[in-house]
């Protein structure tokens, strides 16, 4: 095998990866045809983040990952559901009256620490995760998944000063930039220009990535030092509504209420 | 010499610190350029600058990893600029986080309205779970710092600023009281917070036969104990209270005593715009000895 061939076996998607991308969209969709429906369109963005996230972090060594824009609640259960944390189909009592599976995440099931929805409240308390495990000595990883449209909440910008005063290398957020937000588009309603290097200006380390490769998004959170001062910032470029070829880009896809024969023919066209 | 409550609790939660490695001092940038638990455990201490919501979410990471943070700075921002971390992290997830609040109602005096908090209990109150004190003296401050630290769950204490007070004599009873005697066929005094007590004691000094319950833990769960013990005793009762009315532990003891008549000696619905000292800023939205005695005496002679 010739270095060019490594390198393509190197770039060729993981299959186990591939398939468990697919499970989480079609769960997803499913989610997305309950009763009451779900943030389909933020979900689909934000699912290879959490994938990504979870691969690259050990949790019962004192990892933390939260996902902060907690309306994309079906995104997370369905990942964790297929990443075997949360053994129920969420699809069956996402919603419902009794269920635990509320439209955002809460502390009270199972794998969840922080009750998160209104936004920038994760941001904060993973920055607080980072300072607890600086303070215990192992440097375990505080990582947030925020939205883009989220960063327009002045707590993420309090609690990003705080990560850079405290040298909290340990802290790092992944930006899910899917450029929609629940009223419209970001860039139309109070865009957020520059943002690499506002994350600069404030001490982080800063990368922007293609916030569906799983591979690329894992490794940089790897590598990233954590024993260093400086956090991190990965800007993941999304698409919201990501796989379904429908609903790709199209703002009206943040909160949807399926009907089955709908979201039959949504599952049908994921590649 | 008596120590200021805000004094009390930097001093003895310092204290409890050398017995305590999992107490954590939280502060946002009011707790003073010296603060004893920062010169004594500087790896444990923070001063998480301006940033007062970002603060308590972070004390909830940190109360999980084992730790017990205790936040402060003054009441109108602990209470108001975090009251939506209060209400999810302590109430709705009932982090192990302790927050202490100086410079609660108008201990700020001079500093002006965006200084004071007169709400305080209004907005704690409504949240349920989280135990509320608000003590008097330094004695008083210091046993429930104790507590705060023996109990695991949150915590939201009320403190004043520079008053220094001796705490009264006798105990606490099993309902959460301590009394001060008097005839229990007038009207019954309860006092609630540091200058709630203060005008109580003037006043008593005037009008010493009359009972006094005074009270420092002022959580629903709390009140629903003291009140049983008061109805007990009185018919009438006027709680005194550095607060407004509306939430105080006046309208709260209302609804739990039915079977009696309470009234209320509070701060009213002015807002507190003139400077002056604490006393003058009171006086000024008529809460002064004066004031108190008159309304003391409109009741007695209601029940005559």
């Amino acid at each position: 095998m010739n270095a060019n061939t490594d390198q393509l076996a190197m770039a060729a998607p993981n299959p186990a990866i591939v398939q468990l991308q697919k499970k989480v969209r079609q769960t997803i969709v499913d989610l997305g045809a309950t009763p009451t429906g779900c943030h389909v369109g933020g979900s689909l963005s934000v699912a290879d983040i959490l994938i990504a996230a979870f691969i690259s972090s050990d949790r019962e060594q004192g990892d933390e990952v939260v996902l902060s824009k907690g309306h994309a609640a079906a995104g997370l259960y369905a990942v964790m559901h297929h990443m075997d944390m949360l053994p129920e189909d969420p699809a069956v009592g996402y919603g419902r009256r009794g269920s635990i599976l509320t439209g955002h995440p809460n502390h009270k099931i199972p794998g969840i620490r922080f009750s998160t929805g209104s936004l920038g409240h994760g941001v904060a308390y993973a920055v607080g995760w980072a300072l607890a495990r600086k303070l215990k000595g192992d440097r375990r990883r505080g990582l947030v998944v925020a939205g883009d449209g989220e960063l327009q909440e002045g707590l993420c910008w309090e609690a990003f000063q705080l990560a850079s005063a405290q040298r909290l290398g340990n802290f790092v957020v992944v930006i899910d930039r899917n450029g929609g937000q629940n009223d419209g588009a970001v860039d139309d309603i109070s865009p957020l220009e520059n943002l690499d290097k506002r994350f600069e200006s404030f001490g982080f380390r800063v990368e922007t990535l293609d916030g569906h490769d799983i591979d690329a998004l894992s490794a940089r959170i790897v590598a990233h030092d954590l024993t260093g001062d400086r956090p991190l910032a990965i800007i993941a470029e999304t698409v919201k509504g990501k796989g379904i070829p429908a609903i790709e880009n199209n703002p009206a896809c943040h909160y949807v209420v399926l009907k089955p024969a709908m979201a039959q023919k949504w599952k049908e066209s994921m590649a | 010499m008596s120590l200021a409550g805000r004094v009390a609790y930097r001093e003895e939660l310092t204290r409890l610190a050398h017995q305590h490695p999992e107490i954590v001092c939280l502060e946002a940038d009011l707790g003073g350029a010296k603060h004893p638990f920062q010169e004594a455990f500087p790896d444990r201490f923070y001063n998480l600058g301006i940033a007062e919501a970002a603060a308590v979410d972070c004390a909830t990471a940190i109360a999980l990893n084992g730790y017990t943070p205790f936040f402060s700075t003054f009441a109108p921002f602990a209470v108001l600029r975090s009251a939506e971390s209060i209400k999810l992290s302590l109430a709705y997830m009932g982090a192990n986080i302790k927050v202490v609040a100086p410079y609660a109602g108008v201990a700020g005096g001079w500093f002006g309205t965006t200084h004071h908090c007169l709400e305080d209990f209004a907005v704690i109150r409504s949240f349920p779970g989280i135990r509320i004190l608000a003590p008097y003296g330094e004695e008083e401050t210091r046993e429930m710092v104790r507590l705060m630290v023996g109990t695991p769950g949150p915590f939201y204490m009320r403190l004043g600023r520079n008053g220094a007070y001796a705490s009264l004599d006798g105990e606490r009873d099993s309902h959460g009281i301590v009394w001060q005697g008097g005839s229990d066929q007038g009207v019954c005094l309860v006092s609630a917070g540091e200058m709630g007590t203060v005008a109580v004691l003037a006043a008593r000094e005037q009008r010493g036969d009359l009972a006094h319950a005074h009270l420092c833990m002022l959580d629903q769960p709390a009140l629903e104990i003291a009140a049983q013990a008061i109805a007990a005793r009185c018919h009438t009762v006027l709680v005194v209270e550095e607060h407004r009315p509306m939430g105080g532990i006046g309208s709260a003891l209302a609804l739990l005593m039915p079977d009696c008549r309470v009234h209320s000696f509070n701060c009213g619905e002015k807002w507190p715009n003139s400077g002056g000292s604490h006393e003058e800023v009171l006086e000024s939205l008529g809460f002064s000895t004066a004031a108190l005695l008159e309304k003391i005496d409109t009741l007695t002679a209601a029940m005559a």
